[in-house]
């Protein structure tokens, strides 16, 4: 599903973001990305979904390497990919079900569909009764879930998780983490970036660990070291 | 299909009420901008009506002496027609005609008419291509004065050219102004955009990465500019309509020697400005908010 080939970014001479980064994820499979501020976790998230690009080697998402994409077929590329933030960047402005069906509207989904699927998939994120509360009217946790429902309402193949659980009591973050799981088990792919020690030990998947750039570590079922 | 559409004017209404007082500026200015050029372009039309009456269309007389056999007229005429790059037209008024114009127009001095009739000279009414060169005008004035026979050669009067001063100074400064206020319009709708883009940054951002296209994201913002222009034109249009239908309506009073009587746009001209001022409107709108929308997509 995702293949990154020799792959190096640098923001300038002196910071290189990442350096000949190899590895392998299949379809349906739950991956952590580990290691301390700067190693380069989002600068990986970011390279998969074409925010950025590598000055040398290649990303490979669902086949396609999406280096030599045209910026014209990048929209679509990012419909099979949710995005899920340490923030949620929810729309304040908007109601729960604003929130989630945004994500259907921008890509001209019919209304009869964000109708039918909004609801379907705030109670799969445990919100049912939720849609009409704006985001502040949320915990930390709730906010989450209704980013989740957005990432996931178009049903992406991939889902990206930047710090998912970083603003959230370890309680709630457990929360997040089930949901997850419960969506990864539906076939979707899930890579996610996080500090939490607790949780890469509760959940035991595999894990990629970089530090400065470099992957020091990919182990299947592994632990935060 | 529908549902695009519906979701393009929600946020480009949404966009527009949380802006209200930069859109209107803008809005204001346009019509301010757009009621200039429009007013440029009709001012010089009155002035060409007006000339036009002072003229009659014709911008110089060549007067053949009484008398002159007819071969030699021929002649004259020939002389003056050969000139094609320089005369557009030439016609023939001969001695019978002229002393018909002169009882016209000397109805009121009978003792002059009296004077004048016997010893009374034909003339050849001249079209010349360019009618605004005064320097082609003086030269041909002094061709047509060389050839045998001809008794005089009459250009604009001096009032003529006065006018034409006149026309000359005053249009190109407004021109100038109504291109300078057109050009602050756009650059304070591009700026409307620009802050529209800004308060949305974060909507804009998850519309890039749930895989909206650029042109979906900049379509609202491009149809709320086109807005801007449309509105600032079609209000300009209505100013310059109300303010023309004023000014002919007032300068009918006037006494004829006043010289305004003439300066007045009465056919449909005034539409035809209206339509080139709405269309001018959609463009500077949709160009500055374009170039707005593509510069700071990436908020």
């Amino acid at each position: 599903m995702i293949r990154l080939e020799n792959v190096t970014k640098s923001y300038s001479r002196d910071v290189v973001a990442l350096r000949d980064a190899n590895f392998d994820i299949a379809k349906g499979e739950f991956v952590f990305l580990v290691g301390p501020s700067g190693s380069g976790k989002s600068t990986l998230l970011r390279l998969m979904n074409r925010q950025e690009k590598p000055e040398r080697g290649a990303v490979w998402v669902a086949g396609r390497n999406i280096n030599d994409m045209p910026d014209s077929k990048v929209p679509h590329l990012r419909r099979n990919i949710g995005n899920i933030f340490q923030d949620y960047k929810l729309l304040p402005n908007r109601t729960v079900f604003e929130n989630v069906a945004f994500a259907m509207e921008v890509i001209g989904k019919p209304r009869h569909m964000i109708r039918q699927q909004v609801p379907a998939v705030l109670e799969l994120v445990g919100l049912g009764g939720k849609q009409e509360r704006f985001p502040h009217q949320l915990s930390g946790g709730e906010q989450q879930r209704v980013s989740i429902a957005r990432a996931f309402v178009n049903r992406p193949l991939i889902l990206i998780a930047d710090e998912p659980t970083g603003n959230l009591d370890p309680g709630t973050g457990e929360g997040i983490m089930r949901l997850l799981d419960r969506i990864n088990k539906t076939g979707t792919t899930v890579v996610m970036a996080t500090h939490d020690q607790r949780i890469v030990n509760m959940m035991r998947k595999r894990v990629i660990q970089l530090d400065r750039g470099v992957i020091v570590r990919d182990q299947a079922r592994g632990v935060y070291e | 299909m529908i549902s695009r559409i519906r979701y393009m004017f929600r946020e480009m209404w949404a966009s527009l009420s949380r802006n209200l007082t930069l859109t209107i500026a803008a809005v204001i200015t346009s019509t301010l901008s757009l009621f200039l050029f429009g007013g440029t372009l009709l001012i010089q039309r009155a002035f060409n009506n007006q000339m036009q009456q002072w003229t009659g269309g014709v911008e110089m007389l060549v007067y053949v002496n009484h008398g002159t056999p007819q071969e030699s007229i021929d002649l004259i005429g020939r002389a003056i027609g050969e000139q094609t790059q320089v005369v557009e037209a030439v016609e023939y008024c001969d001695e019978a005609c002229s002393a018909e114009v002169a009882k016209e127009l000397l109805a009121a001095d009978p003792e002059f008419l009296a004077l004048l009739l016997p010893e009374i000279p034909s003339y050849f009414k001249v079209k010349p291509v360019d009618k605004d060169n005064s320097d082609l005008l003086k030269s041909m004035s002094e061709e047509f004065g060389d050839l045998p026979n001809v008794n005089n050669v009459l250009t604009p009067d001096e009032a003529v050219e006065q006018l034409e001063l006149f026309k000359s100074f005053f249009g190109v400064r407004v021109f100038i102004l109504s291109l300078f206020l057109l050009s602050t319009s756009a650059l304070l709708i591009w700026n409307t955009i620009r802050t529209a883009m800004f308060a949305r940054r974060r909507e804009i951002e998850v519309m890039k990465l749930v895989g909206a296209t650029n042109w979906f994201i900049r379509l609202p913002f491009m149809l709320e500019g086109l807005l801007q222009g449309i509105v600032g034109a079609v209000l300009g249009s209505g100013a310059l309509l109300w303010v023309n239908s004023n000014w002919t309506s007032g300068v009918e009073g006037f006494p004829s020697d006043t010289g305004l009587k003439g300066m007045v746009v009465t056919d449909s001209y005034p539409l035809w400005v209206c339509m080139v001022i709405v269309g001018l409107g959609a463009l500077v709108g949709t160009v500055s908010s374009a170039t707005a929308a593509s510069k700071f997509l990436d908020v």
